[in-house]
């Protein structure tokens, strides 16, 4: 037998268990009842245009803002962290790994429930602005060892070269080092923002006003009243509208930064 | 021979450990102003080392290094104002990726001379010209060969104006037909009087050059003089062992 045509059987055979494994699931699928609990549309109909204008809105703003704090954090940690300054290397370090060993739903209650009660602290946009808190406070840990590494990645040649023209250490860092160390760090970036974007998800145990809940805690909502769980069906649709295209460019961007070494 | 009025560079009783490995083992050392001392001898020498001592990229263990009677060693001394007086050219180039070649030539001339726009440029310009490279001004490193990415790290040290270069292993990480073109350019500037001290392995540049040959082996100086006479005539076995293999 030739090669080839030993090939095309064995595609032959894998498409076969393919197309039987598929028709044995659809058969198996309970269709009226996925239809009714999954995609009805009277229910779905209910949630327009709230999932989209309150709901998903509220997740995109959370996790920008999240997203924009943690970063800060993150580089104020990164420079601790890489600083000939022992005390700070060991503040970023105790941080860092506080943070990243915790859930983060655990640091959620703490700042949602937790720490108001202890302190009498009334956090700045009420629960869901304490929730934004904690989630800064842990995606700035996830983000600090990202940013470290990529400062680490910079070639030492580059802030030799820098120095040797007589600039400061501080110049170095932000005209020479730090714009290369971004560069290096936007594809794992971009993945820390899918993963918040999913974290936020989380801010549901808070309890908060229907104009500040955000995909999951609103479907939830919708389950409730509707008794029936197509508002979560629709809520995964829209999280994977929201991620997919994301992680599409990360795939990219990786691409491309292969390409450039 | 005249004795030189000034050196521009005078390095006594040099020690460096690293750990505790000692690399250079008490150099005395001087490049008088406007000429060229080349530096050879085999890797692991120091003779790298020496030189990045000089503009203290490298700190030494003990000894003191002086650049134009300043102590550079001293705690008090504003190094980042003597390095922006020595220009240094490295081995791999290390021009920096994300700028053009006119942001590569104007960084440190608008952040440590406090020129302005128009005229850091005007000098990067005319430091370009001078390496031949004026047509790429505004292309990105990535995008030269290596020969060009040399001559650009010069033309970035030559806008600082600098009052002597110092050169680590210029054309050891090029290709034998780029090389030429990077050693035209240093030959330029040491008949234009620069200040240069230049570790390299381009025995033929040392020769036409040189005012000064240096071999360095495990640490110390084991001869120096004029390069014809040293590389005609070396005086010690082990100079006469590395040339044998050079040449």
């Amino acid at each position: 037998m030739k090669r080839s045509t030993r090939t095309k059987i064995n595609r032959g055979i894998l498409y076969a268990i393919l197309l039987v494994a598929l028709g044995l699931v659809a058969s198996l699928a309970d269709w009226p009842a996925i239809k009714e609990n999954f995609l009805d549309v009277d229910v779905l109909e209910t949630l327009w245009p709230e999932i989209v204008t309150v709901a998903a809105k509220n997740t995109i703003v959370y996790t920008i803002i999240a997203f924009a704090g943690g970063l800060v954090i993150a580089l104020f940690l990164a420079l601790m962290k890489l600083s000939p300054i022992a005390p700070y290397r060991w503040i970023a370090t105790s941080y860092i790994e506080f943070f990243r060993g915790l859930p983060a739903l655990v640091v959620i209650i703490g700042f949602g429930f937790a720490v108001p009660i202890a302190f009498g602290w009334r956090p700045p946009g009420g629960a869901i602005g304490a929730g934004i808190i904690a989630l800064i406070v842990v995606s700035g840990a996830y983000m600090a060892e990202t940013i470290r590494a990529g400062i680490q990645a910079v070639p030492k040649g580059q802030s030799e070269a820098a120095r040797s023209l007589g600039m400061s250490s501080s110049w170095t860092t932000v005209s020479v080092v730090l714009p290369q160390a971004f560069r290096i760090v936007i594809p794992p970036l971009t993945n820390e923002f899918v993963i918040l974007i999913k974290d936020t998800s989380l801010l549901f145990v808070l309890g908060v006003a229907a104009s500040e809940r955000e995909l999951t805690t609103f479907s939830r909502d919708a389950v409730t009243t509707n008794q029936d769980s197509s508002p979560l069906l629709a809520a995964a649709v829209l999280y994977l509208i929201i991620t997919l295209p994301l992680t599409r460019l990360v795939a990219r961007l990786e691409r491309r930064t292969q390409r450039a070494r | 021979m005249t004795v030189p009025v000034t050196a521009a560079i005078e390095v006594r009783d040099l020690h460096k450990y690293f750990g505790d490995n000692e690399v250079l083992k008490g150099i005395d050392f001087e490049v008088a102003e406007g000429h060229t001392v080349c530096v050879i001898g085999p890797s692991g020498s120091g003779k790298s080392t020496l030189l990045r001592c000089v503009n203290l990229l490298e700190a030494p263990t003990s000894g003191t290094i002086m650049v134009e009677g300043i102590d550079v060693t001293d705690p008090e001394t504003d190094v980042d104002a003597v390095r922006s007086r020595i220009g240094m050219v490295f081995q791999s180039f290390n021009l920096f990726p994300h700028l053009n070649v006119l942001g590569n030539l104007t960084l440190a001339q608008r952040r440590v001379r406090k020129r302005s726009k128009d005229e850091a440029e005007e000098i990067a310009r005319k430091n370009l010209d001078r390496v031949g490279l004026a047509d790429k001004i505004d292309a990105f490193p990535a995008h030269l060969s290596g020969g060009q990415q040399q001559r650009v790290a010069i033309a970035r040290a030559l806008s600082m104006d600098p009052d002597m270069m110092l050169f680590d292993e210029p054309t050891s990480a090029l290709d034998p037909e780029l090389v030429g073109d990077v050693l035209a350019v240093m030959r330029e500037l040491a008949h234009e009087g620069m200040t240069m001290m230049v570790v390299t392995h381009e025995m033929g540049f040392a020769r036409e050059a040189g005012d000064k040959l240096v071999f360095m082996d495990g640490g110390v100086i084991v001869e120096e003089g004029d390069p014809t006479e040293v590389l005609a005539n070396p005086q010690h076995q082990r100079t006469q062992d590395f040339l044998s293999k050079v040449l």
